[in-house]
């Protein structure tokens, strides 16, 4: 704890300032100042030439600048070289300029955000003048400017709700203010109060979210501070009037930073990447013999250097912009509400997009809508659907309704139903003021659906909770709150209506069942409603309720006060076992079934993806209740066998995984054969178990992996941001394949920057997006990117990279050739190129560009066309006249020739540019040979051959005779396929998926998938909404007294 | 921003097709991509080759086209007359073989040998004087390089300072080489006679035409002698020297004032590096004289030759060549076997392909058609 903060002594930190210089940096305590910009003024020449010249490709033109200007080997001016480099370098230069810029702009708004800051009063200041130590006054919906200790709140007890939307999912978090603080400020609310509190020790900052160790050292005496006392930076103040917060940290290494070190880390992957697709640059350095003729050596590299040359680099540029305008301009992909069209934020990975062996996707907001709604009912042993689907615009209220429930409820004839709503409106923990978002988004739902039904939850103080049943307000006390909890899954309200004693519980199916008195009515109809429900993916609440006798209420009240007040450690299994006795005796009102609404077309597209061979992988925050939604989204087929941790890591554990994974299966009743098993297994694991295994034996890395592999799915639950990362690494680690991130929230940035990353712009922030390669409205959305954009720009890639590898080579080649018959003028580089070709070869394996049985044809036909280019005009001048300018006219002429026919799709573009290029031939011909510029310049212009070869018909004949030639080959194996009509082509790849049934039949009846109960918090709010006097005291404990 | 979306929360759900209006309403501008068939990638491609019916015609059309070129080319060669004779000198019976042993660069006296031969049949029309050098890598890179365009271009100042290029053939001791460069400095420079031998015992010498042996740009534009056009070339070159393997200064190769100096034709044709090792080079025309005569009769010759150029040190051959030409230049054979048998070789792709197509082709054609 080496971190001093005090309140309101400005001066005290002032002189700690972090300073900086150039890159010297001094002093602890840094100003509030967003600095994500990279240049300034001075930096950014030498910054940007230092990062473009980490591209191998650059330093590579560069070197071929230098060579060029040596004269003793150059072969063309120095300035034709250069003239591209240059233009390269200063449009990436720009291109970042303009991204830096735009970066200042957005941290400059950040930077002038106001805040009120207490200064002897408050002030209005703006975020880049805060001060460690500052005391801040934050209002409802502000976003907090830097790391804060809460003081004190509007709301009792001073909690006050923070989203943080920026830093993990969107939830509403709650935190306390310490008691002691609290009591001082509410009972003397000024500012001097306020500014009084001393010292403030804490760990230094660091970028654990989770967790915080500090105290609070006050009027002597010493306060612990955990993470539930911390305002973090970025968090939006929710349902709260104003928070009084005392800045710890400031911006330094406040949360947003590190993602902005992601950031930075995410751009040096991308220039990974970047370097990966120009590997034919190193491959020209790196596979450089031995030489022994240096002049000659580096003159051939100068004039095979179009075998790797800048043109390559540029058009690679222009294909990838290309192919992102393609995608911003699909209409496909345009989200009409949002007005958002689909957006390539990276332009180099398209093609990368065909290529993707694995996607991982987040699951709420990505997968499902993060819209809840109560789909049916079933109430008294009569299901009541409530079938909104019709209604595209349903917001999660009920705006339909059975109408044989609502005239059930308006003659109030069923108690049942009248208890099933009451239950609905009273047992739950949500604030009234929570307008937008409870902390579980269930139990929203749930209370809203009561409130369109007439019951509506209106106010909630300690100890009385308000709810105007069908236009009759009532209160009802509360007398106990018994929490949820993930273990117990359950969660029960005592009141007190009109003196009798009730006890609302709400919970898991399988909780509540075996809670249940005898003989419940409607048992049997509710458990057939809870399969029903399961069957149609739905999340399931069973809603009981229980009459207690008054003594037992006094009884079992005594112990409850008795046992809260205990040392923690036993308290909690007390508590729970109190609980337990108060939850039973239920009677059964009804099950609600909850839909997590999957976006539109999810399983189809997922089946999609399957089955193009992308193995899908959801990783979520939530809990093992994410298994549902991977049934409904097809991700998990009904009938697949689900692979625990504990089974897998027995696998994993035994000698040879491989052996017993496919035993396990084996023992699979409904898998009969063995393709059969393979596909239909999918492996759920949870972030916890994953992780603790892995940091112990990381071997089983790939083992794990190779098992993931076989299996048709993965599921991954309860993981953190960092967590995905790391999943997302050990895919890449252990695969070659290439692995696709797709997530919306800022929990998912982490996951998102790891490789190809897609961002779901919807409804939570823009964090996803902005670190994101490619950002989309919906996740239907990928099928056209992947399976289209990927796979259009894929093949068009790599039959680019194909054909100019052909073409380059079948230069470079020509040159060889000529190079044999101009007398072995450099002997080194046949050897050269020869180990040049095994290694195109290889690279191209590594890149999988394309299969290499295509990129071999595509070298052999380049070696045939040199052949062929170079031998017929060899041998037609051999013992002629003909100067070998003239034949270089012709070699040329022909190669002009054999690319045009060589081309395989005609657009009316395509025809155009091949007119336009091979007039231009002819014209550029005719310009370079003509005399008036031989005449300014005769060094550089002495090829004054065009006038007299274009017009010799033998010159013509050559060339004709060798294009056809050359072309023959391709020209005839097209020929073929047509004939034999083999083409895939014709296969209409971008028609519309044949729909998937959304629903798969449900074929066993297990327990596993009925009760769902999803409340992705910790423990509840409960305990700080329950008010009585027990759970004070426990909040007293909690502030436990440390003496320094 | 986390605010921002929530005023639209009930929009944002499922939409049937898009076809909603927006949130935006008309007012602002859409970010909607236009709906073009570029931007949609929808153009029709079009492939030219792509049913049967169009690929075989093709083949059969290329083959039959291809054919005739070639016999034609062929016949054509085929009626070029052509007589070489190697006078290298390399066999001991070779008349030249005393020259060519007893070479030396700085010989004051040029040996003389002649070669005699027989021409078979008379040769009518104008006549091509070659010199034909084998193993003569003219086309070496570096050698290729060598050369001042501008110097000869006539570019005074590149008369007195040669590119670096021509290293290290740009100076002779302190003076300036013109004009520079191993390609000059290895000019041929053999000289060839042609005599008759009349049967009746006369021996007439051939009048041999050495103007008009050059491209007309390289004579006009490319090459031209510095200074004015009038000025005594031999002040112009003053202060220069010529090549190292050069008898006379370039001033004097020729008498003719319009064919001597860096415009001497047989340099201008020198200066034309050939494409490959193998070689001839336009030497001299022999005129027809009238309609009656042939230009060559029938009978025998001797070729006188002065010889000045060795080969011997790279093994290279020489030799001189009459010929006759035609629209498609000399004898070329290569040409009119080329077009056939790449004629031929595609109409019998032609055959395969169509009988490939009437035995497997037309169950997929079907299948083809439906999509």
């Amino acid at each position: 704890l080496t971190w001093e903060v005090k309140a309101n002594s400005r001066h005290y930190h002032k002189h700690k300032q972090r300073k900086s210089f150039l890159c010297f940096t001094w002093g602890r305590y840094s100003d509030n100042v967003v600095r994500s910009h990279k240049y300034s003024l001075l930096t950014f020449l030498p910054l940007t030439l230092f990062e473009q010249f980490q591209r191998a490709a650059n330093i590579y033109f560069l070197l071929m600048v230098v060579l060029q200007c040596v004269p003793a080997i150059s072969s063309i001016p120095w300035y034709i070289t250069i003239i591209p480099l240059l233009v390269v370098l200063s449009v990436r230069g720009f291109k970042d300029l303009a991204g830096d810029l735009a970066r200042r702009r957005c941290d400059s708004e950040i930077n002038s955000r106001p805040c009120d800051v207490l200064f002897s009063q408050f002030m209005t200041a703006q975020w880049k003048d805060l001060c460690v130590g500052d005391v801040l006054r934050i209002r409802r919906d502000q976003i907090m400017p830097a790391d804060l200790l809460l003081l004190s709140s509007s709301e009792p007890h001073s909690l006050c709700y923070v989203e943080t939307a920026d830093i993990d999912e969107t939830n509403l978090k709650y935190r306390q203010a310490l008691g002691a603080t609290h009591n001082e400020l509410t009972s003397h609310p000024s500012e001097e109060a306020l500014g009084a509190f001393n010292v403030v020790l804490c760990e230094e900052p660091n970028n654990r979210l989770y967790t915080f160790r500090g105290q609070l050292q006050w009027q002597g005496e010493c306060f612990l501070l955990e993470n539930e006392h911390i305002l973090l930076r970025g968090t939006v103040l929710r349902n709260t009037d104003f928070a009084y917060g005392l800045t710890i940290y400031t911006i330094v290494l406040s949360v947003l930073l590190a993602a902005v070190l992601l950031a930075i880390g995410a751009g040096v992957s991308s220039y990974q990447a970047m370097t990966k697709t120009s590997f034919l640059s190193a491959l020209v350095i790196d596979g450089k013999p031995a030489y022994n003729g240096f002049l000659v050596y580096w003159s051939y590299i100068i004039l095979l250097s179009p075998a790797m040359p800048i043109a390559l680099y540029i058009r690679f540029e222009l294909i990838h912009t290309i192919h992102s305008k393609f995608i911003g301009w699909d209409l496909e992909m345009y989200w009409q509400q949002t007005d958002k069209p689909a957006e390539a934020r990276n332009t180099s990975l398209s093609e990368e997009l065909g290529q993707v062996g694995y996607l991982l996707s987040d699951k709420t907001g990505t997968l499902t809508q993060n819209r809840l709604l109560l789909r049916q009912c079933c109430i008294a042993g009569e299901v009541y659907p409530m079938d909104l689907s019709w209604n595209p615009f349903s917001s999660g209220g009920l705006r339909m309704f059975s109408p044989t429930l609502v005239e059930t409820l308006r003659g109030q004839r069923c108690p049942v139903t009248t208890q099933f709503l009451s239950a609905l409106a009273l047992c739950h923990t949500v604030m009234a003021e929570w307008k937008e978002q409870a902390a579980s988004p269930d139990e929203e739902t749930l209370v809203g659906a009561a409130r369109e039904l007439g019951w509506v939850f209106l106010s909630r103080t300690r100890d009385f909770v308000v709810v105007s049943e069908l236009g009759a307000t009532r209160q009802y006390q509360l007398l106990a709150l018994l929490d949820f909890t993930s273990k117990r899954r359950r969660m029960s309200v005592l009141r007190d209506p009109q003196g009798g004693l009730k006890l609302y519980c709400k919970g898991a199916d399988v909780v509540i069942l075996e809670r249940l008195q005898k003989n419940c009515p409607h048992k049997e109809s509710n458990e057939i409603a809870l399969e029903l429900f399961a069957e149609a993916c739905l999340r399931t609440l069973c809603v009981a309720v229980r009459s207690v006798p008054e003594a037992l209420w006094e009884q079992w009240s005594r112990t409850l006060a008795l046992s809260a007040a205990m040392a923690t450690c036993e308290r909690d299994t007390l508590l729970e076992k109190l609980y337990d006795e108060m939850e039973r005796d239920l009677l059964l009102l009804g099950v609600t079934a909850i839909e997590d609404r999957l976006q539109e077309g999810v399983p189809e597209t997922i089946a999609l993806l399957q089955e193009a061979g992308i193995r899908v992988w959801v990783l979520t925050g939530d809990k093992k209740t994410a298994v549902n939604i991977g049934y409904s989204c097809k991700l998990l087929h009904p009938e697949s066998r689900l692979l625990e941790w504990q089974e897998l890591r027995e696998i994993l554990q035994s000698a040879d995984p491989q052996v017993s994974f496919f035993k396990a299966k084996q023992t699979e009743l409904w898998a009969t054969h063995k393709e059969m098993a393979r596909a239909k297994t999918s492996v759920v694991l949870t972030g916890p178990e994953l992780q603790a295994e892995f940091e112990e034996r990381p071997e089983w890395g790939a083992s794990f992996m190779s098992l993931a592999e076989q299996c048709q799915s993965v599921l991954c639950c309860r993981v953190t941001p960092a967590q995905k990362a790391e999943i997302v690494e050990l895919v890449r680690k252990h695969t070659a394949s290439i692995t696709m991130s797709i997530g919306d929230g800022a929990n998912d940035v982490n996951m998102i920057k790891a490789h190809i990353g897609v961002g779901l712009a919807g409804r939570e922030g823009g964090q996803a997006v902005h670190n994101a390669d490619f950002a989309v409205s919906q996740f239907r959305f990928l099928q056209r990117l992947l399976l289209v954009h990927g796979r259009w720009s894929y093949r068009r890639i790599s039959l680019f990279l194909c054909y100019f590898l052909f073409k380059t080579c079948g230069f470079a080649l020509v040159h060889i050739w000529f190079g044999i018959l101009n007398g072995f003028s450099a002997q080194d580089v046949s050897a050269e190129s020869s180990l040049k070709l095994p290694e195109l070869y290889k690279s191209g394996q590594k890149k999988e560009l394309s299969s290499p049985r295509k990129l071999i044809t595509y070298l052999l036909y380049a070696v045939y066309m040199s052949l062929v280019l170079f031998f017929i005009p060899c041998g037609v001048f051999y013992n002629t006249d003909y100067d070998y300018q003239t034949m270089a006219v012709t070699v040329s002429m022909a190669a002009t020739f054999a690319v045009t026919i060589e081309t395989k799709y005609w657009t009316k573009f395509n025809i155009a540019a091949l007119c336009v290029s091979v007039v231009m031939f002819f014209i550029c011909s005719r310009i370079t040979h003509s005399t008036r510029l031989f005449q300014s310049s005769p060094a550089d212009y002495f090829f004054l051959v065009s006038e007299k070869a274009f017009i010799d018909p033998m010159v013509w004949l050559t060339a004709l005779l060798t294009a056809w030639a050359a072309v023959l080959p391709s020209v005839t194996s097209h020929a073929f396929s047509v004939i034999l009509s083999v083409h895939n082509k014709h296969k209409i790849h971008n028609s519309s998926p044949p729909p998937v049934e959304l629903r798969s039949r449900f074929a066993r009846g297990s327990s596993l998938r009925r009760s769902s109960y999803a409340i992705s918090q910790g423990a509840g709010p409960g305990r700080l909404i329950n008010s009585t006097t027990s759970i004070q005291r426990a909040e007293v404990l909690k502030e436990e007294k440390v003496s320094t | 921003m986390a605010s921002s979306y929530k005023d639209e929360d009930g929009h944002i759900t499922v939409s049937g097709s898009g076809a909603a209006a927006g949130a935006g309403g008309g007012s602002l501008r859409s970010k909607k991509p236009e709906n073009t068939a570029f931007k949609q990638q929808r153009l029709p491609a079009w492939q030219p080759i792509l049913t049967a019916g169009t690929v075989l015609p093709a083949f059969f059309i290329i083959g039959l086209m291809f054919i005739p070129i070639g016999i034609g080319l062929y016949v054509t060669s085929n009626n070029i007359k052509e007589f070489e004779i190697d006078y290298t000198g390399v066999e001991m019976s070779s008349p030249c073989f005393t020259c060519a042993q007893n070479f030396s660069w700085n010989g004051t006296k040029p040996c003389t040998c002649s070669v005699p031969f027989h021409l078979d049949q008379p040769y009518e029309s104008n006549v091509f004087m070659y010199y034909g050098l084998s193993n003569f890598y003219q086309n070496h890179r570096r050698y290729v390089k060598s050369r001042d365009d501008s110097q000869l271009n006539g570019n005074e100042e590149s008369l007195r300072k040669p590119s670096k290029e021509c290293e290290p053939y740009a100076k002779h001791g302190n003076k300036p080489i013109a004009p520079c460069g191993a390609i000059a400095n290895s000019m041929f420079n053999d000289s060839l006679e042609l005599i008759y031998n009349d049967p009746n015992g006369t021996k007439v010498q051939i009048p041999l035409t050495a103007t008009g042996i050059a491209w007309w740009t390289d004579k006009h534009v490319k090459f031209r002698n510095p200074g004015a056009e009038n000025t005594n070339l031999t002040v112009v070159f003053q202060g220069t020297t010529q090549p190292v393997n050069w008898r006379r200064p370039v001033f004097q190769l020729d008498s003719d004032p319009d064919n001597n100096g860096f415009i001497n034709e047989d340099f201008i044709v020198w200066m034309r590096t050939a494409a490959l090792p193998t070689f001839r080079k336009l030497y001299r025309i022999i005129q027809r004289r009238s309609n009656v005569h042939p230009t060559l009769p029938r009978g025998n010759y001797t070729l006188e030759v002065v010889y000045n150029y060795p080969v011997r040190s790279f093994e290279g051959r020489k030799r001189m060549i009459l010929s006759t030409i035609s629209w498609m230049g000399g004898k070329n054979p290569f040409l009119g076997i080329a077009y056939i048998s790449v004629g031929s070789v595609c109409f019998l792709l032609g055959v395969v392909l169509l009988i490939i197509h009437h035995k497997y082709g037309n169950r997929n054609n079907a299948a083809e058609i439906s999509h």
